[in-house]
């Protein structure tokens, strides 16, 4: 019994001594809620988990000490904060945010230094003549004079219902083909893209790969992870041409959409080169409270391409909108994409090709 | 077919000595305090604030040797809501612990028992951030083996009864959920579970779990005030997640028997409380 009583004390005690030594083990950085303990903070959850480090040729190391020595400590939260986000910058990605209660910093120029190449304006007016049907983030219309399909996707962030689009592809069932409009649609939500694309596929298909840091060490990445995308059964597929149109705001999960399609027989991305933004971003704070925004995970496409900047055209396929002819009510590039389809199907009144690049092919 | 039927500890004196009783002793309380809490993967941050927890203990004398063993059956489910230290962003922890611990026990003098022995627990649960947009949840799962110990005396503060008892649990070993440590939950939507299940010990999982309550029984009430601590740190892919919790507990107490249709020869029955 004494023995016992002893024993049992003796467990007790190792217990509690356990508590306060081996919890200590799993320490976690912490940092001075000052500028130069934010600003550690902010360069280390970057150094620790942001992805494109090598693909980008960023020397952060350099970058950080060279921001670090200009911090002077008599600015004002919003200096800092311009300091900050300038760093960020260096990143050159549009998937990295540094967010305060004031002001929220996006690296812009890769798109704002190129064409826009998109106004709804136009199309609504001039194409769709404020007559469309519109839901789950679509607005669409059978333009039967054309005898083309029209679908506006304005962002990924909306859900896509398959009923929704089943009645929208059964819309336009009479028409040569379908253009989908993704200009300036910013991404959203990566499972929505798999469940559009399920919509124009026959088969299951190889959708890319996808990877994530394993560790803190820039070069710390897990073996990519082929995904699948299977088509939308017992739902409508729209097996006809389709013609992607793109533009440099056509970003992130828009992107990766673009990735996946452009790989489809039956495919043509028409316009301009998407924005790019294949790193899933993931979130973070500073002690002063601002949150931070970053890529993370990189996705790739299915032939192991990383597309974080941006995907061309269909070779043939490019094209800008002409702002004197948009004055005029013609988006040459919706124009573009209707005479390529009106012309793939006179070419192909029984159309047995479904390849309809081929008439891209022709021209050149 | 077997009913139950609760009955307070006094009618127990209505049986004999020859059959063992064993009756159960059931426990519900609020547990209210604060809690610390830090998730790597969702913010380097540490996060404060209250902390509320249900609990259901259910204690009985083992059927075989009822003097030296007792089993328990316990379950906890907590809500956490914390603050960063910055006072504007939010991290929710909702978490549901079941465990089953059975303890030799040792009938000391001048009242004292101490029970050491054994326990097996299941805990699930999340971490919740929403200012976090594609990493705002961190899952817990985790089934884990380990030791547990009890201090208790019995004995009167006047002519009040009262059981006072101090109770730790430790898991040892077992096993642990935990993704990678930059990995999205959307990867593993896609199929991937790769390196998601980990080997619990205590140099990757520790948790202890500290309680020490108070019993004070008004006649057929028994009235349960106490305190628990619970220290809890666990990494796993340089993902590391740590708590501390201080929580006040409050709740009753009854101790009941099952009585089946067979006719109970009460004349010689014997009681073996799991904690009295």
């Amino acid at each position: 019994m004494k023995k016992g009583w002893r024993h049992t004390c003796a467990t007790i005690a190792f217990a509690l001594a356990s508590s306060a030594g081996l919890s200590g083990c799993h320490s976690v950085d912490s940092w001075d809620n000052d500028y130069y303990g934010n600003f550690d903070a902010l360069w280390t959850i970057l150094d620790e988990h942001y992805c494109f480090f090598e693909d980008k040729d960023v020397d952060w190391e350099q970058i950080g000490q060279k921001y670090r020595s200009e911090i002077d400590t008599e600015w004002d939260n919003r200096m800092f904060f311009d300091h900050c986000a300038a760093m960020l910058a260096e990143l050159k990605d549009g998937h990295t945010n540094l967010i305060s209660w004031f002001d929220v910093s996006y690296y812009n120029k890769w798109w704002s230094d190129y064409p826009q190449n998109f106004n709804l304006r136009l199309i609504e007016e001039s194409y769709l003549d404020f007559n469309y049907s519109s839901g789950s983030g679509f607005i669409y219309k059978y333009l039967e004079d054309r005898n083309v399909g029209y679908a506006r996707y304005a962002s990924f962030t909306s859900g896509v219902s398959d009923s929704f689009v089943d009645m929208m592809l059964l819309t336009m069932k009479e028409a040569d083909g379908l253009v989908l409009d993704i200009r300036d649609n910013g991404g959203g939500d990566v499972t929505n893209v798999e469940k559009l694309v399920s919509h124009f596929i026959n088969e299951r298909i190889l959708g890319g790969y996808i990877t994530h840091k394993t560790g803190p060490g820039h070069n710390e990445f897990s073996e990519p992870y082929a995904f699948y995308i299977d088509p939308a059964s017992d739902h409508v597929r729209w097996l006809k041409p389709v013609i992607v149109l793109t533009n440099r705001s056509t970003f992130s999960a828009a992107n990766n959409f673009v990735a996946v399609m452009r790989n489809l027989p039956n495919v043509i991305i028409m316009g301009a080169t998407t924005g790019g933004g294949a790193g899933m971003p993931f979130s973070s704070e500073l002690p002063c409270g601002w949150g931070v925004r970053f890529s993370a995970s990189p996705l790739y496409d299915s032939n192991m391409v990383l597309t974080e900047n941006g995907i061309p055209p269909t070779p043939g396929a490019e094209v800008d909108l002409d702002p004197e002819l948009a004055l005029n009510g013609i988006d040459t590039m919706l124009e573009e994409a209707i005479k390529v389809l009106n012309e793939f199907a006179e070419q192909n009144k029984q159309p047995e090709d479904t390849d309809v690049r081929s008439v891209l092919a022709k021209k050149e | 077919m077997a009913t139950a039927l609760c009955a307070a500890t006094s009618l127990f004196s209505a049986y004999g000595q020859s059959e063992v009783i064993r009756p159960v002793l059931s426990s519900y309380c609020l547990e209210v305090g604060g809690k610390s809490l830090t998730q790597t993967y969702l913010s380097p941050l540490k996060y404060s604030g209250l902390t509320l927890a249900l609990d259901y203990e259910r204690m009985q004398a083992m059927r075989f040797n009822s003097e030296k063993w007792v089993m328990k059956l316990d379950g906890r489910l907590s809500y956490d809501s914390g603050l960063n230290p910055a006072g504007n962003a939010r991290m929710y922890d909702i978490s549901l612990r079941l465990g089953w611990s059975m303890a030799h026990r040792w009938r000391l003098s001048k009242g004292f028992t101490v029970l050491a022995g054994g326990n097996t627990s299941i805990t699930c649960g999340a971490d919740y951030s929403p200012r976090n947009s594609n990493n705002p949840v961190a899952a817990k799962g985790a089934w884990t083996v380990g030791a547990t110990g009890s201090l208790v005396w019995n004995g009167k503060f006047g002519r009040l009864p009262v059981c006072i008892r101090y109770q730790a649990t430790l898991p040892v070993t077992g096993c642990f959920f935990c993704p990678e440590y930059g990995e999205l939950y959307y990867e593993i939507y896609l199929g991937n579970r790769k390196g998601l299940a980990h080997g619990a010990w205590l140099g990757n999982y520790f948790n202890l779990d500290n309680l020490a309550t108070i019993d004070l029984r008004f006649g057929n009430t028994i009235l349960r005030a106490g305190y628990r601590c619970d220290v809890f740190s666990s990494k796993a892919n340089d993902i590391v997640s740590r708590s501390t919790s201080h929580t006040f507990v409050l709740g009753i107490v009854s101790e009941w028997i099952s009585i089946g249709t067979k006719k109970l020869d009460v004349s010689d029955a014997k009681i073996i409380s799991a904690l009295y």
